[in-house]
């Protein structure tokens, strides 16, 4: 049952510190989204777990006595809610990457059989096709690989950091993220992408 | 540590016993410090034995290029923004759910 706050309009629920949590949400809201996005690959699961990440926040605003950096707080609760929140929907244990795995037994395994030699990043990533392919390398990943990338390689965070985040030491990150970027290699050398020019032509072609 | 890494080192200077045989020992001895070679963490040494390896393996450099590659990508994915109109709606979302709690 809801305890009455007399003294507080109902647009302004009771809080501990209203305007502390009002500043972590306006300062790092659209920090979280985009590493939810990165996490979920798409829209409403990222939403789902941004809200679910601010909720854990305020209630812990209190204890947090500023240890580590607010972002580093906030990405290891948006990191273990994602993994609670993917575990009730799926319930699929996450799985180990090995090394061996990712020897290359083909000739054809080589190379990435995507079309980006003397294009930029920016100008390669306008190939639709391409960032897909790259979006459900990520998205295949097991969670903790995933997490890893995700942290280090498109949240830019160092090792250490990511090893704050994630419960583990450097050496164990840099095993992790090793395995993660072979694997996304991996499903995007298997791809056989052929479209050169979609950033000519505005990139939104598939 | 480092011995592990000379070790390693040591074996990547023989290409001539390397042979593009991937799957063996050689090959996954230098498949597990790409990371750190393209992360240039690794000592100088064991980076001009690497470099070494390469010059003479042509698909060891186009694996690692292509590591390389992936690395970028990631790096340069762009994400989506919310739209002001989703930051109020969720922050009105966060404080009801906080206070039914």
């Amino acid at each position: 049952m809801r305890t009455p706050a007399p003294k507080t309009p109902p647009q302004q629920p009771a809080m501990q510190e209203p305007d502390e949590f009002d500043r972590l949400y306006r300062d790092h809201v659209d920090l979280i989204y985009r590493y939810a996005h990165r996490l979920c690959g798409e829209s409403e699961s990222a939403k789902d777990l941004v809200q679910e990440t601010f909720l854990n926040a305020y209630q812990g605003l209190k204890d947090f006595r500023g240890e580590a950096r607010v972002s580093t707080w906030l990405y290891t609760i948006a990191s273990r809610a994602c993994i609670r929140m993917r575990r009730k929907r799926k319930g699929e244990p996450d799985h180990e990457l090995s090394l061996e795995e990712f020897v290359p037994t083909s000739e054809g395994e080589f190379r990435l059989q995507i079309p980006i030699d003397g294009l930029s990043p920016e100008e390669a990533l306008q190939n639709k096709e391409l960032r897909q392919a790259l979006d459900q390398a990520i998205e295949k990943l097991p969670q903790k690989y995933r997490i890893a990338l995700v942290l280090r390689d498109m949240e830019g965070l160092s090792a250490k950091e990511v090893g704050t985040i994630m419960g583990l030491n450097e050496r164990a990150v840099k095993s992790r993220l090793h395995r993660a970027r072979l694997f996304v290699r991996r499903e995007l050398s298997a791809r056989g992408i052929t479209h050169h020019d979609d950033h000519k032509s505005g990139g939104l072609r598939s | 540590m480092t011995k592990k890494k000379t070790a390693a080192a040591k074996k990547m200077s023989k290409p001539s016993s390397h042979g593009h045989a991937h799957g063996q020992g050689n090959c996954v001895d230098l498949l597990r410090q790409l990371s750190a070679y393209i992360d240039d963490e690794l000592p100088s040494a064991i980076c001009r034995e690497i470099r070494r390896h390469l010059g003479a393996c042509p698909n060891c450099e186009v694996f690692i290029a292509s590591l390389q590659h992936t690395v970028t990508l990631c790096r340069y994915r762009p994400a989506p923004q919310l739209t002001s109109v989703e930051r109020v709606n969720m922050r009105r979302a966060i404080l009801d759910a906080a206070n039914a709690r």
